[in-house]
């Protein structure tokens, strides 16, 4: 019987995260507008309830909250679109929407850490477009965003591929709203840099521009420190009118570099297989301030020790859950799980689904089942999906959990997350009702219910 | 919605179960030719409800008893404990290209190619076979490809054996014919100029692509009519041996094989079957869905490629209730690889279409008995009943839960598992 009430109500005006200098944007309805007109809510909450449209309750017959045992029988209240309370004991106030699920299971919405999905091409041609970022190339009415939110994903980090050595930068969106704008949680969320050596180059060859790229920033902004030093003198000394600033600045490719090495921008690096996770030791010795998250390719798992060691939070790459190899003597192929071998390193690590296409990996069921049947416990694949990512992206505070003062980005279930057949039947984004698997035109067709079959028309 | 509801101690029971099974079945290789008895795990024989706590006796690789826990065990068995395990029939895919290198899938030197034998180019030492085991896949049929109109004979194999003989199910198991436009994809009329690559050829167009049907039959239909004659001279008669296999289509003796994706494509290979008179089966028939009626009244069955996919080649369209459509109307159907670059996990692929509403157990038939049934081979592999191979695969729970994982495959008794 465990309860818990929101300490305050309002946890979300002005949120930002310490190391993002982006702030997260909430839909206008969860921006209160003052604090006295907040804390005139608040007592008013506690004489009269406020009005309807504030309060959804969701009554479920499991809730897994992520924060510790799932709930049986539990209402999820959620007010102005932040989690309220959750428990057992928890009372529907009498104006609050109702969403039924008793033989349902509410869980957080899937968080993804890392994807290309809903964007018209992912790897720029050029190899160091560090100024590119993905509101230019996010397609709000693609197909992905609907996918997601039938799969029961509700936060988004978007971003460039693996391919271009440092690719642009990416950002978190919700996959509802008919604008970037309008999807957008938190831009300049991140640099995509790549140690996968492309078409023609060499690995050798690979790192050697991915250090010069870092090492012309660092010389160019010791050149502008340089400049900015002798503008200073001479306007100390009368040289230059004391009204006139100094002007110079670093240029649009080298700026984002230097926000990745200064630790503004976090960087995402694609770390292909195991041969590259020296090098990564070695940038991050070379450049200490560096937030790096890795996203890890298929045979880092060889190197799971030194990746513990470098203690930098971890993306897996969707052909990192299960993996076949194939002895070179032998030419025995055998199928491991990078997974498991990250999980017993007691590594953290988030996945990667690939929704919009059309193999078993688009489906988040299927992509935490594979990690469970080679062996990761169950908990540790949900948190995969809902906990972990949240913590990656700085967004722990938001998302990945069901517990007061969270967003209310929420998914109720059919059944078992891990079934194969369990349907996601609501996703609700930051308390609003995105999607309904009764109302899924997509799903409809799917199952011939427009009287196209001829076989189901008689 | 699992098959076996396992109560949770007896899941808990599973993991030393199977730790303990692992040491039995390691240590006491299962011999060919005695007695070995498989007990203690939840049996579905397909061929008949499912058994709780099952025991299966083989001998000399083949089953000679299964029931519950009272069948009597010969003296000197080899007992093998699956407690808290399950165990279906090895999973049969009618339809892969397995063992064969994509190169030598399609012969290019002429469309109609009814006499070549994919037999002849199977290698036994194929890695495709380790993989077909690792999921449980214990008997397979390997087809010629799909660029030619007519590509050839089939052959029914198990996925374990030194030679084709060690392996043969069935030899000249279903001849290949494709409808639809991929016989025709990338070919191009010869319209002067040189011939230089292969690609100039025919049919250029889907119509082409019947014709080319159309005239082997007619040629066939001819073939059989001299033979029949007592008075044809036997020089007259030629010594064609693709007249003799479409000659023996024609009577009935060997299955047309027939890939057709699309509505239109699926028609017309009914309209040939019934102007020819063979005896065929749908290959890849994603839009089965909308020629439900006729598939169900002539009886004709359907092998289905991954329900959990969503693309389909040749402008088709899937659709998520197919096989329920198909298993509502009595329509026989199975689940198979098809022509891919891989071999399908099939007990996965099971496991969306009971996401799309079959019910698991018609799911499990569809890639155990069925497509036993289609080829003609259910006498042997398909259901673990008295009389068949002792063909078995040992699941960690129940085989269309995702979280479960091939524990042991046997194939006519032998551990055949790859590790």
């Amino acid at each position: 019987m465990t309860t818990r009430q929101a300490p305050d109500p309002r946890p979300r005006r002005g949120a930002t995260h310490p190391s993002s200098p982006d702030p997260v944007r909430l839909h206008p309805m969860l921006r209160l507008p003052s604090p006295l007109v907040a804390a005139a809510l608040t007592c008013a909450l506690l004489s009269a309830p406020a009005s309807a449209q504030d309060l959804v309750a969701i009554r479920a017959g499991t809730v897994h909250t992520l924060t510790g045992e799932p709930l049986k029988d539990a209402v999820v209240l959620i007010e102005n679109g932040v989690i309220r309370a959750v428990g057992q004991d928890v009372e529907v106030p009498w104006n609050a929407r109702v969403i039924e699920a008793k033989d349902g299971v509410v869980m957080p919405a899937y968080v993804l850490a890392h994807t290309i999905g809903g964007l018209s091409g992912s790897n720029e041609n050029m190899e160091n477009v560090p100024f590119l970022t993905v509101q230019d190339a996010i397609d709000p009415s693609s197909e992905f965003f609907d996918e997601a939110l039938r799969n029961g994903i509700g936060t988004i980090h978007v971003i460039p591929g693996n391919r271009t050595l440092f690719g642009g930068q990416g950002m978190i969106v919700r996959p509802s709203g008919r604008t970037v704008e309008e999807m957008t949680v938190r831009e300049h969320s991140g640099l995509k840099l790549s140690l996968e050596a492309d078409r023609g180059t060499s690995r050798m060859a690979q790192i050697r521009k991915l250090r010069n790229v870092l090492k012309d920033a660092v010389d160019a902004k010791a050149e502008l420190d340089r400049k900015r030093a002798e503008f200073d003198k001479e306007k100390e000394a009368g040289a230059i009118p004391a009204d006139k600033e100094f002007d110079g600045k670093l240029d649009e490719q080298k700026q984002p570099i230097l926000d990745l090495i200064e630790g503004r921008l976090p960087g995402y690096l694609f770390v292909p297989s195991a041969a590259e996770v020296p090098e990564v030791e070695r940038l991050v010795r070379e450049y200490p301030d560096m937030k790096l998250v890795l996203v890890l390719g298929p045979t880092c798992h060889k190197a799971a020790d030194r990746i513990k060691a470098l203690g930098l939070p971890v993306v897996l790459e969707s052909n990192a859950l299960e993996y076949e190899e194939r002895d070179p003597e032998t030419g025995d192929v055998s199928v491991l799980c990078p997974a498991k071998v990250f999980a017993d390193a007691g590594i953290e690590f988030a996945i990667s689904v690939s929704p919009g296409t059309s193999s078993a990996e688009r489906f988040p069921w299927w992509q935490m089942a594979a990690m469970v049947r080679h062996g990761v416990d169950r908990a540790t694949a949900l948190r995969s999906l809902t906990t972990v990512p949240a913590k990656v992206l700085g967004l722990a505070a938001e998302f990945g959990t069901i517990e007061p003062g969270r967003v209310a980005c929420l998914q109720v279930l059919t059944g078992d997350p891990l079934a194969a057949t369990t349907w996601v039947e609501t996703t609700l984004i930051e308390g609003e009702v995105v999607y309904e698997r009764a109302k899924d035109a997509r799903l409809k067709l799917l199952f011939g219910a427009d009287g196209e079959t001829a076989g189901e028309a008689k | 919605m699992m098959l076996f509801p396992l109560p949770a101690w007896r899941r808990a029971a599973v993991v030393l179960a199977a730790l303990a099974a692992a040491v039995v079945t390691t240590t006491t290789a299962t011999a060919q030719t005695g007695v070995t008895v498989f007990r203690g795990a939840r049996i579905h024989p397909v061929s008949s409800p499912p058994i709780a706590d099952g025991t299966i006796v083989v001998t000399g690789g083949r089953i000679a008893a299964v029931g519950g826990a009272d069948v009597q065990i010969p003296s000197g068995a080899t007992i093998v404990d699956l407690a808290g395990l399950v165990v279906t029939p090895g999973l049969v895919d009618a339809s892969t290209t397995l063992g064969v290198p994509d190169i030598d899938l399609n012969e290019q030197g002429e469309e109609v190619t009814p006499q070549l034998r994919i037999a002849d180019v199977l290698d036994p030492a194929s890695r495709d076979f380790v993989a077909a085991r690792r999921f449980g896949v214990t008997t397979v049929q390997v087809d010629p490809g799909n660029r030619n109109v007519i590509g050839g004979l089939g052959v029914v194999v198990k996925t374990v054996g030194d030679t084709l003989a060690q392996m043969l199910v069935k030899d000249e198991s279903g001849l290949r014919l494709t409808m639809g436009a991929e016989p025709s994809s990338g070919n191009r009329a010869i319209r002067g100029g040189t011939p230089v690559g292969i690609y100039y050829r025919r049919p250029t167009t889907r119509m082409g692509v019947v014709w080319e049907t159309r005239q082997a039959f007619y040629a066939a239909k001819a073939y059989l009519e001299r033979k029949t004659d007592p008075d044809t001279p036997p020089e007259l008669l030629g010594t064609d041996p693709g007249l003799e296999v479409l000659a023996r289509a024609l009577r009935g003796e060997v299955v047309v094989h027939t890939t057709a994706r699309a509505e239109q494509d699926i028609r017309t290979a009914l309209r040939l079957m019934d102007e020819f008179g063979y005896k065929a089966l749908l290959e890849e028939a994603t839009e089965a869905w909308r020629v439900v009626d006729e598939l169900a009244e002539k009886g004709i069955p359907v092998l289905l490629a991954a329900p959990s996919r969503l693309a389909a080649a040749d402008g088709a369209e899937v659709r998520y209730h197919t096989l329920n459509v198909l298993a509502q109307r009595g329509v026989s159907f199975a689940i198979c690889s098809g022509a891919g670059d891989a071999p399908l996990p099939l007990i996965h692929e099971a496991m969306f279409a009971v996401r799309n509403g079959l019910a698991p157990a018609k799911a499990l038939e569809a890639i155990t008995l069925r497509p036993a049934e289609i080829l003609a081979v259910a006498d042997r592999v398909g259901s673990l009943q008295p009389g068949r191979d002792a063909d078995l695969v040992v699941w960690t729970g129940d085989p269309l839960d995702p979280t479960t994982r091939v524990h042991a495959v046997y194939i006519g008794g032998r551990e055949v598992t790859p590790r």
